[in-house]
């Protein structure tokens, strides 16, 4: 019992702090809307009430499942995979010929992060991206169906480097050694990445609401500007400057990466919403009230994980 | 006993296992608790379908709802019928009616079912058929509404689970999927070519909803 429920997050400052922040953004939203809808009650808020609430459930499971104990993030993470994969693989449209791949590639899963778990850099970093990647064409041609087996192949890898790969990186974020001085660890480097990533999309939609005038791809997404996406990358820039507490890090490294999160997470937004485009599809699912699919909330992260995770891995191990 | 032992598989395990591991998403079915008697009538695809429907019941009544299924491919021995009967309390009726045979006559043995109290799962394309494409209708469960107008029929429409397992492969994999019901309703007249377009139009307006 001791050891499923570390409460230590509690003497290191760092940590708490954030943790604070994070109920405080909460509370401060649900009181907004909650006021707003008070004064004016011809405003439509529910969609916003909605994601706020979400927000609670989310953030709240998060940091139950990272900060109190490692070995149940690794578990959590990989259900986050697990779900996302299967959301996208059953909007992807795959023939019955794919099933046994498909199979493997569910099997990859519990793979991939036991490898995160064990904290071997060098099969984690190639069992998706070359393993799975000769390995699952050959199950799909071992059927003898090649009717459309190149969307088969390389929507299947795609799907799997995307959900499973990308999101995996940070559950290898809490097996990285640790660093004298550094308290925070691998935990530090989650909830820096994680908050930074969701702060952005919250930010850039904010930015986007009040000032938004200058469409910057209409043709995949309607309700991005310019404005929100300028003003996302520089307010979660800063944001990231003032969390630098969270990552080994030197100052001008933390702008660099928060950059790059701020940025990406708007890449891997927009990528997922083509996505859906093609499909079809406004959202994912309905998992999430007011946020669509377990997709639409993490489609973002998909980018950020590997891109934060390889710049921290070349400056500071 | 039987009652525990379904309540145990399907209220708890397989519920759980179809929500988080194939991933099926259910509507609420409480509104069945209110009905005296009725018969469920869905779509079919997949053996996933009748642990579905089953999983979705409250627990309170799941006893009390017998699948129908084709004793030809489930009682085809003695054991598996006993074993079928018990875990998936099911009733057993061969495709073909028996007019020499009454006791042995598909329709007579659903209506006795329900004289004897309980609710029916039938699915009426008969057999499993393509994911998403729906097939003609049998005529039998119009002739055992007919019989019995009073009882009510519930339409149930599931997507995607003849992807998670489809005919042909006993591979189960992981598939968004859906179980929706429609309102309990009273046939409207007692033709049977009537009452199977009925039903027919209740599974189009259910599928267009998921």
């Amino acid at each position: 019992m001791e050891k499923l429920f570390r409460f230590d997050f509690v003497e290191n400052n760092d940590l708490l702090i954030v943790v604070g922040l994070i109920f405080s953004i909460l509370v401060f939203a649900t009181l907004l809307f909650f006021i707003v809808g008070k004064i004016k009650p011809s405003a439509n808020l529910t969609e916003l009430k909605a994601r706020t609430k979400s927000w609670w459930f989310m953030a709240t499971l998060f940091i139950v499942a990272t900060v109190i104990n490692t070995k149940i993030s690794y578990i959590a993470i990989g259900m986050l995979s697990f779900i996302a994969f299967r959301e996208l693989y059953s909007v992807l449209g795959f023939r019955d010929a794919d099933r046994r791949a498909i199979f493997w590639a569910f099997i990859a899963i519990p793979i991939q992060y036991y490898l995160a778990y064990i904290g071997w850099y060098g099969a984690f970093i190639i069992f998706i991206p070359v393993v799975m990647f000769l390995f699952l064409p050959l199950r799909i041609v071992l059927k003898g169906d090649t009717n459309g087996i190149i969307k088969s192949i390389s929507s299947l890898h795609w799907t799997l480097m995307l959900t499973v790969f990308g999101i995996s990186h940070m559950a290898y974020l809490l097996s990285l050694p640790e660093i004298e001085g550094f308290e925070s660890g691998g935990r530090g480097l989650l909830l820096f990445l994680v908050f930074l990533t969701e702060i952005n999309d919250v930010l850039q939609f904010t930015w986007g609401k009040l000032f938004g005038k200058h469409k910057i791809i209409p043709k995949i997404s309607p309700n991005k500007t310019w404005e929100g996406f300028l003003g996302g990358l520089l307010s979660t820039t800063i944001v990231g400057y003032f969390l630098a507490f969270l990552t080994p890090l030197s100052g001008v490294q933390v702008v660099f990466v928060s950059f790059m999160i701020a940025f990406s997470g708007f890449v891997g937004d927009i990528v997922m919403s083509s996505i859906k485009r093609d499909i079809g599809l406004k959202d994912m699912g309905n998992t999430i009230p007011g946020h669509g699919g377990v997709l639409d909330r993490i489609d973002s992260l998909a980018y950020t994980a590997p891109v934060f995770f390889h710049i921290v891995y070349y400056l500071a191990y | 006993m039987q009652k525990l032992v379904l309540n145990i598989i399907y209220s708890f395990l397989l519920r759980g296992f179809l929500k988080i591991f194939v991933g099926v998403k259910f509507s609420k079915a409480e509104f069945l608790l209110e009905e005296e008697q009725f018969i469920i009538v869905a779509n079919h695809n997949s053996h996933l379908d009748t642990m579905t429907i089953l999983a979705s019941l409250p627990s309170k009544i799941i006893h009390k709802v017998k699948p129908v299924a084709a004793a030809d491919h489930f009682g085809r021995t003695k054991l598996k019928e006993k074993l079928t009967n018990f875990f998936v309390n099911t009733l057993l009726i061969q495709r073909k009616r028996d007019k020499e045979n009454p006791e042995n006559d598909p329709i007579n043995k659903m209506i006795k079912a329900l004289d004897d109290g309980y609710s029916l799962l039938i699915f009426p394309e008969g057999t499993r058929g393509e994911p998403e494409i729906s097939q003609p209708l049998k005529p039998g469960i119009a002739i055992v509404l007919a019989n019995r107008p009073k009882v009510k029929y519930v339409p149930a429409y599931m997507k995607g689970m003849g992807k998670a397992m489809p005919k042909n492969d006993n591979l189960i994999l992981p598939y968004n999927s859906v179980l929706i019901y429609g309102k309990p309703s009273n046939i409207d007249n007692i033709e049977t070519e009537q009452i199977l377009s009925q039903i027919q139009k209740d599974f189009i307006d259910l599928s267009n909803k998921v």
